[in-house]
């Protein structure tokens, strides 16, 4: 159990583990640090399933020409933040 | 062994490939031809690695040691098929001539608006995949590929037609890939390199003409993340006909899309043997077009850095159907050219 992930922030590292079949507990993942290169260490083929993860548990669809990119995949609570303000 | 190939291909000099642009372009085939001979001589015999390099290809090839001979009309294809790709891009009239295998499967996917991805190898002249443009008029072509390899060639190639460059996709930053897969999903055709690894690159062992050989696991992760199906493709130089290059565009189909969950691995795996049976069959078939000049199976081996977390390996199996293929990594008889 991680104290510093938020209901919602569980639920995506779950996404995340599941869809890139991480051999990681979710709850260990720090929700402020960087999921690209650093940090969790994954890379630009880890963040394609991630959007179609998101896409298809959420209906957000995630595009290349987004002015927010930059910032929704920076770490998993931008990551949540983000698809909890776009379903809503 | 850090970026061997990498350095290696440096070697062509700027100012050989410009003679051999204006000679070629300005006073036509003949004179191309000519400034060949000795570009490539100078090739082959200032080159030792890349001779050990093909001697051990053709060893695990044909079993014996290749005569000079051999070795010295493998480097001339290769700058052959470089020359052809100054013609080609620079549309001039003396451009080679294609015969196409195995597209009709492709169009079939992309008649329902579906993007097919293809896989090749430095196998024949890759960049005569943008050829493949031209086999639909609205059929769009990308190309991605490690970004800032061999700048020298590519500036050469720019200067002949500023355009070319533009499908070349560089894998850049988290959300590059998202453009990618809107591409294909507008029906586009990705082709992708399966051969050769970078140094920090994570890698899958495979045998390849009887020893075991590395190949990079990018290629076949990327091609899953963008679920669609994947063809092995090769431009196969076949010799000059009438004064005329011609290639062969061959297209196999490898895979169908990937699954979307749990068995993406499997799907990888089978995709990997496939592709790797696929190139062999081919290199059995047009010998001379293997142009990755340096000892291939020492060159990606060893124990490679792991950046990336852990996976589970656990996924189930058989799951990489769909594909039309009767005898996977079997070429069809593709016609007679002299030698093979």
């Amino acid at each position: 159990m991680n104290s510093e992930q938020t209901d919602f922030e569980r639920e995506i590292a779950q996404l995340l583990v599941s869809s890139l079949n991480l051999a990681l507990d979710p709850d260990s993942i720090d929700p402020k640090a960087p999921l690209f290169r650093e940090g969790l260490g994954l890379d630009s083929i880890d963040m394609l399933e991630i959007a179609l993860a998101i896409s298809q548990h959420y209906g957000i669809q995630l595009r290349s020409d987004d002015p927010e990119n930059a910032t929704i995949f920076a770490s998993l609570r931008a990551l949540s933040a983000a698809i909890a303000a776009r379903k809503a | 062994m850090a970026r061997a190939w990498f350095e290696r291909r440096e070697r062509g000099s700027r100012w050989g490939l410009r003679v051999a642009r204006v000679l070629a372009l300005r006073f036509g085939r003949r004179a191309g031809r000519a400034v060949l001979w000795p570009i490539t001589a100078y090739f082959f015999c200032f080159h030792p690695e890349g001779r050990a390099g093909l001697r051990r290809y053709y060893e695990a090839l044909e079993g014996r040691r290749p005569t000079l001979g051999t070795l010295f009309a493998h480097y001339l294809t290769f700058a052959r098929t470089v020359l052809d790709r100054a013609y080609l891009l620079a549309r001039h009239r003396d451009a080679p001539r294609y015969e196409i295998r195995g597209f009709e499967a492709v169009g079939r996917y992309l008649d329902e608006g579906q993007g097919v991805i293809v896989l090749g190898a430095h196998l024949g002249s890759f960049e005569a995949a943008r050829a493949a443009a031209f086999l639909r008029p609205q059929l769009k072509v990308q190309v991605i590929m490690h970004a800032g390899v061999s700048p020298k060639l590519n500036e050469t190639l720019m200067a002949l037609n500023p355009d070319a460059q533009e499908s070349v996709a560089p894998l850049g930053g988290p959300t590059s890939l998202l453009a990618i897969k809107e591409f294909l999903a507008q029906g586009g055709l990705v082709g992708l390199m399966g051969d050769r690894a970078l140094a920090d690159e994570a890698t899958y062992a495979a045998d390849f003409l009887g020893r075991e050989a590395h190949f990079p696991s990018g290629p076949l992760r990327l091609a899953a993340a963008l679920r669609a199906p994947v063809f092995f493709f090769s431009a196969l130089y076949r010799g000059p006909v009438e004064g005329v290059c011609r290639y062969e565009l061959v297209f196999e189909p490898l895979c169908g899309p990937a699954p979307g969950t749990g068995a993406r691995g499997e799907w990888m795996r089978q995709l990997g043997e496939r592709y790797v049976r696929t190139l062999q069959a081919y290199c059995r078939l047009a010998p001379d077009n293997w142009f990755n000049f340096y000892d291939f199976w020492q060159a990606q081996s060893g124990d490679r850095p792991r950046r990336r977390p852990a996976r589970d390996g656990d996924d189930a199996a058989g799951v990489c159907g769909g594909s039309p293929m009767d005898r996977p990594g079997t070429p069809k008889d593709l016609g007679t050219r002299g030698k093979s």
